[in-house]
């Protein structure tokens, strides 16, 4: 019974399980965020479905991804919202005004991103299953991107460059 | 794999899943005695260093102190300030500790390594580790639970609703996060002579005292990291965060009750995981440097690691009682104008020993070091001109911009 | 993922403790709140200035330099691990990559983006006006509490 539920070697149940569970709790999460009234409540909410996105790469055997996402995603970039909203309108309590008039147009925007995304998924993958990994993942991971992905990973220092850039003139300007 | 714990491999049956259980309580236990082992041997040793006498009443040598803080913190009244934000002034002091109680789970804290072993050990039948979990990405995973330790300060400092806790806490983010970036960079060079990212790969890469980390990367790697996690864990000298001069107690000023006691739980126990990760990292965990008779191997790993594990606890209560605090413009400049690019440049410096002299051979090394120099100088030089040109921006800020106004 | 199952169970087994505490504390401590007490700590002092609107720009510089060098980092890692499979050729492409990335570093600290401390402005009078007229006495700037929310001390009930 218990080898049943928490052998992980082929059967995928307890995978399965947990995948249905994090995706309820993002699914929940991402509503919070755009339905909550105050901003750094939907903040917190968005890093819980960073978070959730981070579960699931643990699930699919991606870790260094998964910690990736961890390290840069709720560790920096949602620092650096946090920072924003805390030292600008550190207010605490309800906000009104935070939907605009064209709130509702963004359900169908939603719609039609989430289906637009589904069906490249679902075109690429189909009912791929997920293939079994070799001994050291973050091994190929390095192999990949210095040597197929050299280019965009080049591209990416000079992303950071304009971005350095940005910052420093948007800041400047007080 | 050696990257796996090989009790977790194959299908889980009753007797491995008590041990796990067994693991996780007996983790959990220690996590919390050390760090009130911590707060005890802090104030006793800075007391001596301090010529008082400290905690001595509650049990043998005050020993119990912590505990009678710690029971006497439930019984205290637990404020919400008015001006709070109620939810999250809740959950601040959660984000601060269980991501230190998780630290415990990838730190090896003993196991045969002697004579080359590979560090596991066999209870009840089963092949494991004297480690919670083994994940590959194990180093990593310490990285993230700092990432998301910072969390809890940023969020009790704003949910306090008052204005030194969000002072403290604004600082103590960005002291943080500065650190982090300095303390992730130190670590790369570890990996360069390691080659895993797991925990216990790293350990079983340093058999011999040659092969410790602190050494094979060059000592330069490891005083960075001791500096910054002395930063990241915001003491003495780098507890700004908690200037009580200036800021009254920090982020935790509105806390009270068995929430305070919940934050400084956390920060001990950090004090405590952070120093268990540097001896991971750069001493060799529970490697031994000789071999004690009589007792056996897996013990040995343990005793060892406590020994290496007291040097640093010793250490950080040394440089609380010795340094004085640095002023926050000074602590940024540390970090990002000497830490970072120290670091950075002496990574690209044993990558490219790794590189191109492999076997250590000498006239190759020196080459590799000539040319690296060359490049260190004309790198210095840039950053040098940099500094140079942002000084006399500065100073051209400086003048009065209005001469209506009375330079206060 | 197996491996992940002890940090899960430690992960439920911390935060139970964290509740069972807030329980234990809720029913051992007394609940006692008075106005004072849930005021914003100032040492007794009214407060005469709300915190700041707006912090120093370098907060947020930092945080946007902090995602550059993360993002740095965990390109590191991978290389760090697998230098010896990679070869001389990821040597060059990591190599490529840190000039590029100290480079950025460089502008940053040239354009003044982690300069720190305060910068000496003329200031007028006017804003610190409040700050300084006699207004501010003993009496208006310092908070009576009075004993409201204590218990009184034994012996003051046959005085009082």
């Amino acid at each position: 019974m218990n080898a049943l539920i928490l052998a992980t070697d082929n059967v995928n149940v307890a995978q399965n399980v947990a995948f249905g569970i994090i995706a309820a709790v993002m699914i929940f999460a991402a509503l919070s965020v755009v339905t909550t009234k105050n901003v750094v409540h939907a903040a917190l909410w968005l890093v819980m479905v960073l978070a959730g996105v981070a579960a699931q790469y643990v699930l699919a055997a991606a870790e260094f991804v998964a910690v990736s996402q961890v390290l840069v995603y709720i560790g920096a970039v949602m620092v650096l919202f946090l920072f924003g909203i805390m030292l600008t309108r550190a207010q605490i309590g309800k906000e009104t005004g935070l939907n605009n008039k064209g709130w509702a147009l963004g359900i169908p925007v939603a719609l039609v991103l989430f289906g637009l995304l589904a069906w490249v998924i679902v075109d690429a993958f189909g009912d791929d299953v997920l293939p079994d990994r070799g001994p050291a993942p973050t091994v190929m991971l390095s192999d990949q991107f210095l040597s197929i992905y050299l280019l965009p990973f080049i591209a990416i220092s000079f992303v950071l460059l304009a971005a350095a850039i940005g910052a420093i003139v948007l800041a400047r300007k007080d | 794999m050696l990257a796996l714990d090989p009790i977790l491999e194959g299908p889980l049956l009753w007797t491995p899943l008590f041990i796990i259980i067994g693991k996780v309580l007996f983790i959990f236990v220690v996590g919390l005695v050390a760090t009130m082992f911590m707060v005890w041997y802090e104030r006793k040793v800075v007391s001596g260093m301090q010529n008082r006498i400290g905690p001595n009443k509650a049990g043998p040598f005050g020993m119990l102190q912590t505990l009678a803080d710690g029971i006497k913190s439930f019984f205290k009244e637990d404020l919400l300030p008015t001006r709070a934000d109620r939810i999250v002034f809740r959950l601040a002091p959660f984000l601060a500790f269980v991501p230190a109680f998780l630290l415990w789970a990838v730190i090896p804290l003993g196991g045969d390594f002697s004579n080359g072993n590979d560090g596991t050990v066999t209870w009840f039948g089963h092949v494991t580790r004297v480690q919670l979990a083994d994940p590959p990405v194990g180093i990593l995973w310490v990285l993230a639970m700092s990432s998301i330790g910072v969390y809890g300060i940023m969020l009790a400092g704003w949910s306090s609703g008052s204005k030194y806790p969000l002072l403290g806490s604004v600082r103590a983010s960005a002291q943080m996060i500065s650190y982090e970036a300095a303390l992730g960079l130190s670590l790369a060079a570890v990996l360069l002579s390691s080659g895993t990212l797991s925990t216990a790969g790293i350990v079983a890469g340093q058999n011999s005292l040659v092969d410790w980390n602190v050494i094979s990367t060059g000592i330069v790697p490891f005083v960075i990291f001791l500096i910054a996690v002395t930063a990241e864990l915001n003491r003495p000298p780098f507890d700004l965060v908690e200037a009580e001069q200036e800021l009254v107690g920090g982020f935790n000023t509105e806390y009270s009750g068995i929430r305070f006691a919940l934050f400084f739980l956390s920060e001990f126990m950090n004090v405590v995981t952070m120093s268990a990760i540097m001896v991971t990292l750069f001493l060799g965990g529970p490697q031994p440097l000789f071999d004690i008779p009589v007792i056996p191997g897996a013990l040995e790993g343990t005793i060892w690691f406590l020994v290496k594990l007291f040097a640093f606890l010793y250490l950080f209560v040394w440089l609380r009682a010795t340094l004085p605090r640095l002023r926050y413009d000074q602590l940024m400049d540390l970090g990002w104008k000497v830490l970072i690019p120290i670091s950075l440049g002496w990574f690209l410096l044993l990558a490219a020993l790794r590189e191109f002299s492999p076997d250590g051979d000498a006239a190759e090394s020196l080459r590799v070091v000539v040319i690296s120099f060359v490049v260190a100088v004309i790198a210095t030089g840039l950053f040098a001109a940099a500094l140079k040109v942002s000084a006399r921006n500065r100073a051209a800020a400086n003048q009065p911009a209005d001469n209506t106004g009375v330079t206060v | 993922m197996s491996q992940y199952l002890p940090i899960v169970v430690l992960f439920i087994l911390a935060v139970l403790f964290g509740v069972l505490s807030f329980a234990a504390s809720r029913l051992l401590a007394p609940r006692r709140p008075s106005i004072a007490k849930e005021a914003p700590y100032e040492c007794g002092i009214v407060p005469s200035r709300e915190p700041p609107e707006r912090f120093p720009v370098s907060f947020y510089i930092v945080a946007m330099l902090f995602i550059m060098f993360d993002i740095e980092i965990i390109f590191l890692y991978p290389y760090a691990v697998s230098h010896t499979a990679l070869g001389t050729y990821g040597f060059l492409a990591i190599l490529a990559f840190s000039v590029v990335f100290f480079a950025t570093f460089v502008y940053e600290v040239a354009r003044g983006g982690l300069d720190w401390g305060p910068l000496q402005r003329g200031r007028t009078f006017t804003v610190d006006a409040a700050m300084v007229s006699p207004e501010r006495t003993m009496t208006s700037t310092i908070r009576r509490v009075g004993t409201d929310g204590r218990l009184p001390a034994p012996g003051t009930e046959e005085a009082a």
